[in-house]
């Protein structure tokens, strides 16, 4: 298991008191009512499609993953060997729950899906993040994403 | 993902965050986050459990229509019991390799002992595609495993070895090289029914296996090394904090 709980002090403490930077405060945006909303996933699982170029330690960047795609066909370069990736081998949706996002949507618990969703490679300064985000940020007010999860891995 | 919040919220979009690491999520202060008190690696908490992975994600979509940030709440559940503490007990991977400790005096007796690992391996991982439905994890290069192998020793016999993965450094080739021949072992011993937990594959991969035996010499040539970002790669790259009791000090 890679419950932080269970590693040995000294590696749980790098990972969990790594030096971190300092934001001030975002206002919270407000939206529609769930079920009126556009939703977009953003993973730092560093999937991508086989066919895509892999992520770049230290780089800012990131992969589309197009919401039609079959998502078994994703695979994972992230650097990190610190986290469980046996139920990622398993399920896919365990790291993008692309398939449970179609379910609420058919439910009418969201609006919509977005066409695409989005993956980083954690383990990248949040500084060389930034340019990127905020351009993603254009490209999903573009596309009338108004909600995003973020799932970290 | 506390950064990319601020960032993509800060341009108008709503977010949430799924924080697996609530000290994080607590001193980076995104709008919105959840702490999901999972495994590192799950932040929808388990494999093939549906209706749990709903609840954390519509816990978490729940929270994009307040505006009271920063907010951080805490998933009051732990994932649902898989049945891993009894399938733990006794699991042993599917073939019987030849174990770690080689003879370092012959290098081409080890080669040959990965090749042989890698090809009693081989049904077991045709197996798994079966069972996964042709999903494989490994493809992060066009390498053969036996090619991976070769490369893999050849620089621990040779560290001014070239780049063998178009368009990437040596250092980031090799990683992307052994993370193709680790995938395949693991999806090979995840043939035996029954869920693997990392530790366990990690133990066995770390502990008997010619292959893990390779990922922690590649280690110790690296932290050894005078490039610096080859210190760093053999620092985080190689062998995961919880597999470290396999490396012999």
């Amino acid at each position: 298991m890679v419950y932080l709980d269970e590693m040995p002090e000294g590696p749980r403490n790098m990972i969990v008191n790594q030096e971190l930077p300092d934001y001030e405060e975002t206002r919270c945006v407000g939206g529609p009512p769930l079920s009126d909303r556009k939703i977009a996933i953003v993973t730092t699982a560093g999937l991508h499609r086989r066919e895509d170029k892999h992520f770049t330690p230290g780089v800012g960047e990131y992969r589309i993953i197009p919401n039609e795609i079959d998502m078994d066909e994703l695979i994972m370069s992230h650097v990190s060997t610190n986290f469980d990736r046996t139920g990622f081998y398993q399920d896919v949706n365990l790291v993008l729950p692309v398939e449970r996002l179609k379910e609420l949507s058919t439910e009418g618990q969201i609006g919509e899906l977005s066409e695409y969703h989005y993956s980083f490679m954690g383990a990248t300064p949040p500084a060389a993040l930034a340019a990127v985000a905020e351009d993603l940020a254009k490209t999903l007010q573009n596309d009338g994403v108004n909600g995003v999860v973020l799932a970290g891995v | 993902m506390g950064g990319l919040a601020h960032y993509i919220e800060g341009a108008g979009i709503p977010t949430v965050v799924i924080s697996l690491i609530r000290r994080h999520t607590e001193v980076m202060k995104p709008p919105r986050g959840l702490f999901v008190p999972f495994e590192l690696g799950r932040p929808f908490g388990a494999a093939n459990e549906p209706n749990f992975q709903r609840r954390v994600l519509l816990d978490a979509l729940k929270m994009l229509e307040r505006t009271d940030g920063p907010i951080l709440e805490d998933f009051p559940d732990t994932p649902p019991d898989t049945g891993i503490a009894e399938d733990i007990t006794g699991w042993t991977c599917p073939v019987t390799l030849n174990g770690p400790n080689p003879d370092l005096s012959d290098m081409a007796k080890i080669i040959l002992g990965l090749k042989q690992e890698v090809a009693l391996l081989a049904p077991w991982y045709d197996e798994t595609l079966k069972t996964m439905k042709g999903r494989r994890l490994d493809g992060l290069t066009t390498l053969s495993k036996e090619g991976i192998v070769d490369f893999l020793m050849a620089f621990v016999e040779d560290q001014s070895v070239a780049s063998i993965v178009e368009g990437e450094n040596l250092i980031r080739s090799l990683k992307l090289a052994a993370d193709d021949l680790r995938h395949y072992y693991y999806q090979a011993a995840m043939a035996k029914p029954g869920i693997k937990s990392d530790v366990e594959l990690g133990d066995w991969f770390y502990g008997e296996t010619l292959a893990g035996w390779l990922f922690i010499k590649i280690r110790d040539i690296m932290l050894n090394s005078d490039d610096k970002d080859m210190k760093v790669a053999g620092r985080t790259n190689y062998v995961p904090n919880a597999m470290l009791k396999h490396v012999v000090q």
